[in-house]
């Protein structure tokens, strides 16, 4: 396999709602890393878009919509979508284009408008489950988690406030993120067990924020990335893997198929003792409970231990492992495939020093990033490291 | 880069309002008419049990989804589980706030492989993962062979 770089990332705001449209906030992202990259749409071979389910822009085939934002116009083009899990997994599809010798320059662009699903997003979201065994009970999103996120606390014994406390880091960190939608420099953990029940124990201040967004990466083969840039990353491994279509036959506790794909992400990487080889980390953090979840499937710490991290300070900027660093889903907002701005731009930017205020102290050498999605039960995991 | 105005109002800036018309009747299926039918006629709740992996699953399905077998037995799994885990629900199924909080659990049964998610009928603070449940059928002139023909689980 051809080694694959990565040397450019740009982000839109994530926000409620932003005036721009789809293709618009792709065209803003995607300009931001063509510029970072030093590279014209022109130079572009081939172009990968990211985005999750067509209802929640209300257009159907929604990836033709976002053709011409996203630079796909008379040029190999595809879209693909595994739910969350799309922010990391439209990188890796990036990477295969290259990997296999097929392309030396790809444009990858991820992109989520959910406001335009009215009132709210909830409403597309309810289809998301079996018309016949799940939708009768009416089921609203969040109680799925809740019941996993239960369990998850019952099997380990786990307080609330240490799980609350992941939400407080992240949206603390995410003060620093220029594109923030819910920073809160000040939030407290009491804050967040204070605040409205929606479906015992996901309180609101437990769950990411619905957002519009865009993000965008320049990924090149080695000749290109050495020509054109002197910040460069360089991805190392990708796994993915899914669980069982029916959520009632799934382990809640350990997310088995996240471990697999990392497994495959870090064989790939030669890493062979994560927790000393990997210096930073963006896990997939739509509610707080999960960001425990995934850190403990991507191998960083024994089962059950997570929330025990961030106690420590062991996740923080300043820590031996830092965790979040771009304020996250918690803090920075959820456009779904957009979070591909803090999960594998972020990545990016830390890895070549470029984070700012944001910038982990420990002088990273190798990450981890990972997405989560379809129906809760997909893990997209990739390894990078610096140029 | 223009971001010409941030708004947290979805209707705050110049927007067209449209729906993606759109209804649907969706299949039972193979495994679904079977399960569902002989829920209604029988009050029984059954699983199915692959030949191969001599594994039983609920809710039942037509093959194996481990070594694609067609599934062989269907069993009674019986009414009697166990809470797996629950969540105590303040807000419906569109984000409004419900006037009595409900409780919803998945129920997993003795030797089988999955479960149901339902609705638990009891207090929400007398709920406690491991409890023993037990499911409450309606009537039979009531059953119309939906999951809903089971009314809750109830403390057993």
């Amino acid at each position: 396999m051809n080694k694959v770089a990565c040397i450019g990332a740009g982000m839109t705001l994530f926000w409620r709602r932003l005036q721009e449209t789809g293709k618009e906030m792709c065209w803003e992202a995607a300009s931001m890393a063509l510029d970072q990259a030093g590279l014209t749409l022109k130079d572009i071979d081939m172009v990968v878009l990211g985005s999750a389910p067509d209802a929640f822009d209300g257009i159907h085939m929604k990836g033709e919509n976002l053709l011409d934002g996203a630079g796909g116009a008379k040029k190999p083009y595809m879209r693909v979508f595994t739910g969350g899990g799309t922010a990391v997994f439209t990188p890796i599809a990036a990477w295969w284009h290259i990997a296999s010798g097929l392309a030396e320059k790809v444009l990858v662009v991820c992109e989520e408008k959910m406001s335009s699903c009215f009132p709210h997003p909830q409403s597309a979201f309810g289809h998301i489950w079996d018309p016949i065994l799940d939708r009768p009970l009416k089921p609203n999103l969040v109680w799925i988690f809740a019941m996993e996120m239960n369990r998850y606390m019952t099997a380990y014994g786990i307080k609330k406030e240490d799980i609350a406390r992941i939400a407080v880091k992240n949206k603390r960190n995410a003060a620093d993120h220029p594109c923030a939608q819910l920073p809160d420099a000040n939030i407290t953990i009491d804050d967040v067990l204070n605040s409205e029940v929606m479906a015992w124990p996901v309180q609101r201040l437990d769950i990411s924020p619905p957002s519009d967004g865009a993000s965008a990466l320049v990924m090149t083969s080695e000749k290109v990335a050495k020509k054109q840039s002197d910040d460069i990353a360089w991805v190392e491994g990708t796994g993915w893997c899914i669980d069982k279509t029916m959520w009632t036959c799934r382990d809640l506790v350990f997310p088995e198929y996240v471990a697999k794909a990392a497994k495959q992400a870090y064989k790939m990487a030669k890493i062979d003792n994560p927790r000393k080889q990997i210096h930073v980390a963006e896990p997939y953090d739509p509610f707080d409970y999960k960001e425990c979840h995934h850190t403990e499937g991507l191998l960083l710490c024994d089962k059950g231990k997570a929330p025990d991290m961030t106690k420590e300070g062991i996740t923080y900027r300043d820590g031996d492992l830092p965790i979040c660093p771009s304020g996250g889903l918690l803090g920075v907002g959820n456009p779904i495939a957009a979070t591909m701005g803090i999960k594998v731009g972020e990545l990016y930017w830390q890895l070549t020093q470029q984070a700012g205020k944001r910038q982990v102290k420990n002088d990273p050498e190798v990450g981890v990033c990972q997405a989560w999605g379809d129906l809760m039960q997909y893990g997209s995991v990739l390894v990078m490291r610096r140029g | 880069m223009t971001f010409l105005e941030r708004s947290r109002e979805p209707e705050a800036h110049k927007h067209w309002y449209g729906d993606m018309e759109a209804s649907y009747v969706y299949s039972t299926g193979i495994a679904g008419e079977r399960f569902f039918s002989t829920l209604r006629d029988k009050g029984k709740i059954l699983g199915a049990t692959c030949p191969k992996c001599k594994k039983t699953v609920l809710p039942p399905r037509m093959y194996c989804e481990v070594c694609f077998s067609e599934m062989g037995d269907w069993v009674d799994v019986g009414k009697e589980g166990r809470v797996d885990t629950f969540s105590i629900a303040q807000v419906g199924v569109g984000g409004e706030p419900l006037e009595e909080p409900v409780v919803y659990g998945l129920i997993r049964f003795p030797k089988v492989e999955g479960g149901l998610v339902h609705i638990i009928a009891a207090k929400p603070e007398k709920v406690k993962i491991g409890m023993k449940v037990k499911a409450k059928l309606r009537p039979r002139k009531e059953r119309s062979g939906s999951i809903l023909d089971i009314e809750s689980f109830k403390p057993h």
